[in-house]
C-alpha cells in the first residue's frame, strides 16, 4: 500500500456533562501521494475535526490512522509533534505567525524544532520564502506584510520542512477574492509542478473547486468523494482579472 | 543540550524579556533587591567577623584565661572566700606542662590625675609576665624590674589613651600621676593595641601587682582577679585547659564534677561564642533577605503565569509545527531564568554600589566574598528555576488544538 493517508473506521466522541457528541463516525479515507484534495462541510459538519485528525493535531476515538505508513493513531502528544514536525506543512485560515518576528524567524521555527543548525535554517527559511514569491519580504514582520503576503510567509513556513502533507484550513478565509485567487494559484502550482500533497478544508464551493479532488463531510460521515472533472484554474482567472478594465 | 540549541533558547529568552521592557525590569526589581539584600547582609557578616576575629587575635596568642565565680552552695549564691590567688598561678606555672607563660593581675576602675588633666581609666595591677603574655610592648622608657615589684615601689606603665588623657603631648616618662593619695611615678608607655572586643587595651594603668594591693585596691594578700596563661601552641590549648582546671580543682579542694569556683576560657572559645552569635545574626538576617527574594520569585511566578496566559496561541502555533512539550517547557523556563539572572545581575552590582558607599561614608568593615558573589546569582538563577516551572509546566501542558483556538 502506497498511500500517504489511510483512515480506517476513524470515529471521534466528544464527552460533554451532558452528552457525547459523534463529531465524526465510520469514516474511511485514502489519499495517495501528489493529489490535491478538498474536503468541504458547512461548519459542525466534522470537517474541523477531522482536519485536526490528519493534522495528528487530535487523536481518533475508534480506527486507525496511518500516515505515509506510519500507524499514529496511538501516539503520544511529543510523538504526534514529531510526526507534524516530519510529516505535515500546516497553512491556517488566521495565518498563525508569530508577531513582532521577521517572516524568515517565522520559517525556521520549523527546522529549530528540528535541530538543524542556524546556518542551514536561514538558508532554508530564505529558499522557501524565495519560492512563494517574497525574496524582498525576508526581514518584515507579520504587521508590516499585507494579508496574502503573510499568507505566503504561512505557505513557506508549511514548506521549508518539505512534508509529505501540505494541511490548509480555509486558507482563504481571511483574504479578498483577488489575493484568494492568488494563494489558491500558488497552491495549485505547489501541487502541478512540485506534486506536494495538499489537502485543503473549506467551506467554499469555488475554492474547493481549484482541487482536483473533492470530498464533502456532513454530520460526521463522509457522504461525497467524487473527481473534480471541472478544476478552476486559479492562475488564469487571476490574469484575466488583471488584464480586465478596472 | 547542544550549544546551537542553547543559542537559540537563549536569543529566544532574551527577545521575549526585551519584547516586554517595562513588564521585565519591574519583575526584576524584585528579584534585584532580594538578591542585593543577600549580597549585603552576606558581606556585611562576613566583614563583621573579620574585624571581631582580629580583635580577638589582638588579645595575644593561645591565651586562656582563669576567672573566678561565685558557686551555689545549698541553692544560695556564696562567694567562697579563697578565689584566685598567686599561689595558684604559681602552681600552674609548675606543674601544667602545655603551658608557656602564666601572668596575674587584677584592676579596678579609678580615677588618675596628672598636672595636665585626670580621667577615669582602668588601673592593673599585674606581675612581670603581664606584658609578654598579653603582646604589650614597651614604647619608651622601661617596664618595672623584679626589684620593684618586691619593694611595692610606686611606678606605673601607660597606655596610649590613658596618656592622650593624662598627659596630651607631654611626654610621660619620668611624671608624677595620682591615684588616690598616692603619687606614682611613670616610667614607661605601652605601644598602641587597639580594641579588643570589649575595651579598648590602651586606656590603662599598668603597677606592680602588689603595689596595687597595698595602695589602690587592698586584697588579703596574694588575691588576684584573674590569672591568664598561654598555651605552648595552639594545638596544647586544649590540654593546657585540663591541667589547669585539675591544678585548680586540686588546690582548691573541689572534686571531680562538683561546681567549681573558677572557669578557664581558651581564646578559641572565645573565638567560637562569637562566632556563633554571628551566625545566628547572619542567619537572621539572610533569612529576612530570603524572604524578599521569595517575593520576588512569586513576582517572577506571576508575570510568567500572565505571560503564558497571553501567549496560548503562540504555544499553540509552536506546538503545531512540532514543537514537543518540553521544548515549550525549556522555552519559558529560560525566559524565567534569564529574568532572574538579569535581575540577580542588576542587584550584584547594586550591592557592590552599596557595599562600597557603606564602607566610605560609614566606615563599615563589609566584605564581598567571590563565594557571595557566585551564590548570588546561583540563587537568583535557581529562584527563576523553582518559580519558572509552574508556568513552564502549565504552558507545555497546553492542548494544541484549545492554544490554537484563542484569540
Amino acid at each position: 500500500m502506497s498511500a500517504l493517508i489511510e483512515l480506517a473506521g476513524v470515529g471521534k466522541d466528544y464527552v460533554t456533562t451532558a452528552e457525547v457528541v459523534r463529531a465524526l463516525d465510520h469514516v474511511d479515507l485514502s489519499i495517495e501521494p501528489g493529489e490535491f484534495v478538498a474536503i468541504v462541510g458547512t461548519s459542525g459538519s466534522g470537517k474541523s475535526t477531522l482536519m485536526n485528525i490528519l493534522g495528528c493535531l487530535d487523536r481518533p476515538t475508534r480506527g486507525v490512522y496511518r500516515l505515509a505508513g506510519v500507524d499514529v493513531t496511538e501516539r503520544s502528544a511529543d510523538e504526534r509533534a514529531v510526526v507534524r514536525n516530519r510529516l505535515i506543512g500546516f497553512v491556517f485560515q488566521g495565518f498563525n505567525l508569530l508577531p513582532r518576528t521577521t517572516a524568515i524567524q517565522n520559517v525556521e521555527l520549523p527546522l529549530l524544532y528540528r535541530g538543524i543548525p542556524a546556518r542551514d535554517r536561514l538558508l532554508r527559511a530564505a529558499e522557501a520564502l524565495v519560492q512563494v514569491g517574497l525574496a524582498e519580504r525576508l526581514h518584515h514582520t507579520p504587521q508590516q506584510l499585507s494579508g496574502g503576503q503573510q499568507q505566503r510567509v504561512a505557505i513557506a513556513r508549511a514548506l521549508v520542512t518539505r512534508p509529505p502533507l501540505l494541511l490548509a484550513d480555509e486558507p482563504t478565509g481571511n483574504l479578498d477574492t483577488r489575493t484568494s485567487s492568488e494563494i489558491m494559484a500558488l497552491l495549485q502550482e505547489l501541487s502541478g509542478e512540485h506534486g506536494q500533497t495538499i489537502v485543503l478544508v473549506t467551506h467554499e464551493p469555488d475554492i474547493a473547486a481549484c482541487a482536483r479532488r473533492v470530498i464533502t463531510v456532513r454530520d460526521g460521515r463522509i457522504v461525497g468523494d467524487v473527481r473534480n472533472e471541472t478544476v478552476r484554474d486559479a492562475r488564469a482567472e487571476l490574469a484575466a482579472l488583471t488584464e480586465a478594465p478596472a | 543540550m547542544r550549544l546551537g540549541a542553547f543559542w537559540s533558547t537563549l536569543r529566544l529568552a532574551l527577545a521575549a524579556v526585551w519584547a516586554q521592557k517595562l513588564r521585565s525590569l519591574l519583575t526584576g526589581l524584585g528579584i534585584l533587591i532580594g538578591v542585593a539584600a543577600v549580597v549585603i547582609v552576606t558581606a556585611l557578616g562576613a566583614g563583621a567577623r573579620h574585624s571581631i576575629e582580629s580583635q580577638i587575635d589582638n588579645l595575644g596568642t593561645n591565651l586562656l584565661y582563669v576567672f573566678s565565680q561565685p558557686v551555689a552552695k545549698s541553692g544560695a549564691r556564696v562567694n567562697v572566700q579563697q578565689g584566685l590567688t598567686d599561689g595558684d598561678a604559681e602552681a600552674i606555672r609548675r606543674e601544667a606542662t602545655a603551658v608557656e607563660r602564666v601572668t596575674v593581675w587584677s584592676q579596678v576602675k579609678a580615677q588618675v590625675s596628672s598636672e595636665y588633666g585626670n580621667t577615669k581609666t582602668e588601673v592593673m595591677g599585674a606581675d612581670g609576665h603581664y606584658l609578654t603574655v598579653r603582646g604589650f610592648r614597651i614604647e619608651t622608657g622601661r617596664a618595672y624590674n623584679a626589684h620593684e615589684e618586691r619593694s611595692r615601689a610606686k611606678v606605673v606603665l601607660i597606655g596610649q589613651t590613658a596618656k592622650q588623657n593624662l598627659f596630651g603631648a607631654v611626654d610621660p616618662v619620668g611624671r608624677t600621676l595620682r591615684i588616690g593619695r598616692h603619687p606614682y611615678q611613670v616610667i614607661g608607655t605601652l605601644a598602641p593595641k587597639g580594641q579588643s572586643p570589649w575595651e579598648d587595651q590602651d586606656d590603662r594603668i599598668v603597677m606592680p601587682i602588689d603595689s596595687f594591693r597595698t595602695r589602690v585596691s587592698p586584697a588579703p594578700h596574694g588575691r588576684v582577679h584573674l590569672i591568664m596563661a598561654t598555651a605552648k601552641t595552639a594545638a596544647h590549648s586544649e590540654e593546657a585547659r585540663r591541667q589547669i582546671e585539675a591544678i585548680l580543682r586540686q588546690r582548691h579542694g573541689i572534686a571531680e564534677g562538683e561546681d567549681a569556683d573558677f572557669i578557664v576560657r581558651t581564646q578559641e572559645s572565645w573565638r567560637q561564642r562569637q562566632s556563633e552569635i554571628l551566625n545566628i545574626v547572619t542567619l537572621l538576617l539572610v533569612t529576612v533577605a530570603g524572604i524578599a527574594l521569595f517575593v520576588g520569585g512569586v513576582g517572577v511566578m506571576n508575570i510568567m503565569l500572565v505571560s503564558v496566559t497571553e501567549r496560548t496561541r503562540e504555544i499553540g502555533i509552536r506546538m503545531a509545527i512540532g514543537a514537543r512539550r518540553q521544548d515549550i517547557q525549556l522555552q519559558f523556563l529560560a525566559e524565567a531564568i534569564v529574568l532572574t539572572l538579569l535581575g540577580g545581575l542588576g542587584g550584584l552590582l547594586l550591592s557592590a554600589g552599596a557595599i562600597w558607599a557603606l564602607e566610605s561614608a560609614l566606615g563599615w568593615p563589609m566584605r564581598l566574598s567571590a563565594g557571595a558573589v557566585a551564590l548570588a546569582m546561583a540563587t537568583s538563577g535557581g529562584v527563576g528555576l523553582v518559580f519558572g516551572y509552574l508556568p513552564a509546566h502549565r504552558a507545555a501542558g497546553l492542548d494544541p488544538i484549545e492554544a490554537l483556538r484563542q484569540e
